[in-house]
């Protein structure tokens, strides 16, 4: 199954991702976005990990998902592996958000949605790019690969012949970042 | 589809096949490209930054120091002003440097005396008893003055409407010097100076009229003067006009400086025999970009091609040398031709490119460096890969090109009163200038020739300039028989003069003489630049200099239609200004539309619009 992976160790915090998913779920799919009535909200944020290290963070479609079950209007939905919202059931109660251990739900009008209340707002997986054989649009926009698509154990088994390259049999880490980008992360402090 | 054009698709084609990276896959490398940057909202101008501000209303909402959105995109677009502005005006400023040494020097004589003196005359140098090469040092240091901080406001802003100056007088925007606008605007856009962001946009107004009406019109004027006001004259351009069997020398870049001496050296007995010697039947010249402008509205010479072709020229195989100054020149050239026998040779201390070769021109030493460049290329010509040579298999197409503001003038018996009775009949309805680059983000040369023709067939006639001209010329539409394809009035007026519907006007830098006969039209008619039926486009814009260039149309009180949104839209504000506001000022302003059927509807409105007003 083909899902989005994130690899926070390769973030640069730049928030592209941000960007581009808030372009993906809006009208006009492109920068006239923010001028639409409804202006899309990214599904994913950037926030200062320890050291100021950047973190993506977003809905990790659980399995089983705790807002799934928590949910009493059976608002959120599980279809091949991507856990969605249904915009029009949603009540806006905030179960969903309460149980989320990730704290990735929010509240906002959704274009979508006929009347204009806010409703439970999550990744939802890009499906609807996804069904058209494109990618996830945040994936798409991250260009240090912080964000991949793809089979999970396939891009997991990836990550693990790149960690296992980077450790010398004395188990020291060795360092993949390139040499200026490391000099500038202990600068910066 | 990367290109309009046959030769360029095949060679696309023949590149891509052996995987040679280019323009397009470098794009698509980007993409999707940083929005922040797209909408002018990211900002780097100190280091309690970089900034950014999320145009959804959830994130930061301002930069470090305070600034909103208004104020960093009004910063930005400022600086990308203040750049295009320097590079035009650095350009002049070289020019006027070799002025001050014409016949003094090998490689640079004056060509146009008589320019040289209404020149002189103009910044007040008494010219009588005086010899040519006195008057050229001593117009050279007047242009200098225009440059730096000394004066008031700048000469040739004097050659704009009695009125038009008012109006900039009225909104301080009068350039007191080249460089001290451009370094004003610097300054403001340092942190924490000038924060108010219409004030910001009125310095964009100076800043951009001290290159129109300073920088770009200095080199015009200077280049007339040192390599002859260009005339009337016909030639050919595509890729078809590299010839296998012969010594190629492509000139690429902008100054004339460089390409006009080693035209002439090009042109040498010794240099075409040495040629021969070694197998070539000649030498052959073909120019790219700006600096193929100049020489083709000069002196005829082939024109390779725009600014995508830049990359495609060497990928014909037989590039054997690539000499270039500086603006507009990829750094992925030099790629391109390792994988030929292709030297790129810079020539400019200030423009180097790694892995090129470097032949350093100064104004004293022109001559023999031009020298070198030749003999180089036959060198090269030695070591071309034959399996690799495919120059595409098309006609070169025959263009009409040398109209200078002076070239019209006497093409129309004199004065500019046939014309305006033209304009006045409504037989012409009104004059464009289509001018700027290529941009890999629009189909090469699609939007520029959609306009053209659309404009022709409304009666509308285009003055053209820069990579927008090279494209017109390359579908045919600079020849007198394109009069065909005008509108019944327009035809009759091209064909009775034996002219094209479309008039090459030059270069970039040449936009100043679209500047001057606007300015003499409207001077002669008694009305304001932005009384008559005229408009600006710059439908595949992509550089700075086309920001500037955009900037001072608007200044000057014409609509200007841009093909690719420019990184302001985070603004609300700007938009706003720049799009509407600014026209109870100035009587110009910028619309964006990359449709170019719908931008010459836009064009076309406008100037009935006017018309109407004049009541004609
Ligand atoms: S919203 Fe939270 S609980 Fe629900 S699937 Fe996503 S990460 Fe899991
Ligand atoms: S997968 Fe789609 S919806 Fe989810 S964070 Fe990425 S772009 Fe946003
Ligand atoms: S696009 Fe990639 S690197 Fe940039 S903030 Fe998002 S996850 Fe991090
Ligand atoms: S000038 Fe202001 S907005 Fe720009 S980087 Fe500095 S703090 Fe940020």
């Amino acid at each position: 199954m083909k899902s989005v992976v994130v690899f926070p160790e390769r973030c640069i915090g730049c928030m592209q991702c941000m960007f581009e998913c808030a372009v993906a779920h809006s009208q006009s799919k492109n920068f006239n976005a923010i001028y639409e009535e409804t202006p899309p909200k990214p599904r994913i944020h950037v926030y200062s990990a320890k050291e100021n290290y950047a973190f993506p963070s977003k809905c990790r479609h659980c399995e089983p998902a705790p807002c799934l079950e928590a949910c009493p209007t059976s608002a959120i939905r599980r279809e091949e592996g991507i856990v969605f919202v249904d915009v029009e059931r949603c009540i806006n109660c905030g179960m969903c958000a309460m149980v989320c251990p990730f704290a990735v739900v929010r509240f906002h009008i959704d274009w979508k949605r006929i009347e204009k209340l806010p409703v439970s707002y999550k990744c939802d997986g890009c499906i609807e790019r996804v069904k058209e054989d494109e990618i996830p649009a945040c994936v798409e926009a991250c260009k240090v690969g912080a964000l991949r698509y793809g089979d999970v154990n396939e891009l997991i088994e990836e990550a693990e012949k790149r960690i296992a390259s980077t450790y010398s049999p004395i188990f020291e880490r060795r360092e993949e970042v390139p040499e200026n980008y490391k000099i500038w992360l202990e600068l910066r402090g | 589809m990367h290109s309009i054009h046959q030769d360029a698709l095949r060679i696309i084609k023949k590149l891509d096949d052996v995987g040679i990276e280019l323009v397009w896959n470098r794009l698509e490398n980007q993409e999707p490209q940083c929005g922040y940057c797209s909408l002018g909202l990211s900002c780097r101008n100190c280091t309690m930054g970089p900034c950014r501000i999320d145009p959804f209303g959830e994130g930061p909402q301002k930069g470090v120091c305070g600034a909103d959105a208004d104020v960093i995109v009004a910063r930005n677009l400022a600086r990308a002003v203040a750049s295009g502005a320097a590079s035009h005006s650095d350009h002049g400023r070289d020019l006027v440097e070799v002025l001050s040494k014409a016949g003094m020097v090998k490689a640079y004589t004056i060509k146009d005396e008589d320019k040289l003196k209404r020149l002189a005359e103009e910044y007040g140098i008494d010219t009588t008893k005086k010899s040519i090469v006195e008057i050229a040092s001593e117009l050279a240091d007047a242009m200098l003055e225009d440059f730096g901080s000394k004066k008031e406001r700048i000469q040739l802003i004097n050659r704009a409407p009695r009125k038009r100056i008012e109006i900039w007088e009225n909104l301080g925007v009068i350039p007191r010097g080249i460089d001290r606008e451009v370094v004003e605007m610097m300054h403001r856009t340092h942190m924490g100076v000038d924060n108010e962001p219409a004030n910001i946009l009125l310095q964009c107004l100076r800043t951009s009229l001290g290159d129109g009406f300073g920088g770009s019109m200095i080199a015009t004027e200077v280049s007339d003067i040192l390599f002859g006001t260009p005339e009337p004259k016909t030639s050919t351009i595509n890729l078809a006009t590299l010839k296998e069997n012969e010594v190629n020398i492509i000139l690429h870049g902008h100054n004339p400086l460089v390409s006009d001496a080693v035209v002439e050296a090009a042109m040498r007995e010794d240099l075409v025999k040495l040629a021969k010697k070694a197998g070539a039947e000649g030498i052959n010249l073909a120019g790219l970009c700006c600096t193929g402008n100049e020489v083709l509205m000069r002196k005829g010479i082939p024109m390779a091609g725009n600014h995508l072709i830049q990359e495609l020229v060497i990928g014909t195989g037989v590039a054997d040398v690539v000499v270039v100054d500086y603006q507009c020149i990829m750094p992925a050239i030099v790629d391109v031709a390792k994988c030929y026998h292709t030297a790129v040779v810079t020539t400019s201390p200030k423009a180097k490119f790694k892995d090129a070769m470097h032949i350093e021109f100064t104004p004293e030493n022109a001559h023999e460096k031009a020298v070198e460049v030749v003999k180089l290329a036959i060198e090269r010509f030695k070591q071309r890969n034959r399996d690799l040579i495919k120059i595409p298999d098309v006609k070169p197409v025959e263009l009409m090109t040398g109209f200078s503001v002076e070239a019209v003038v006497k093409a129309l018996g004199g004065s500019l009163k046939p014309l305006i009775d033209a304009i006045k009949s409504g037989s012409i309805k009104g004059v464009v200038g289509s001018v700027g680059c290529n941009n890999p983000k629009v189909t090469q040369d699609k939007s520029h020739t959609t306009l053209a023709r659309k404009l022709i067939e409304n009666d509308v006639l285009v003055v053209d300039t820069g990579c927008a001209a090279v494209a017109d010329a390359k579908v045919g539409l600079k020849m007198p028989e394109a009069a065909k394809l005008a509108g019944n009035g327009l035809r009759e007026v091209c064909e009775s003069l034996g002219i094209p519907p479309i008039l090459h006007f030059g270069s970039c830098v040449d936009n100043s003489r679209i500047l001057v006969a606007l300015a003499a039209l409207a001077n002669e008619i008694g009305v304001d630049i932005s009384d008559l039926p005229a408009a600006g486009a710059a439908m595949e814009w992509y550089s700075e200099k086309a920001i500037a260039i955009g900037t001072y149309f608007v200044a000057s009180g014409l609509l200007v239609v841009l093909g690719v949104p420019p990184p302001i839209f985070g603004s609300k504000f700007v938009i706003d200004v720049l799009t509407n506001k600014v026209e109870s000022l100035t009587g110009g302003k910028f619309v964006v539309e990359p449709d170019a059927e719908r931008a010459a509807d836009i064009i076309v409105k406008h100037i009935e619009e006017k018309r109407r007003k004049l009541g004609i």
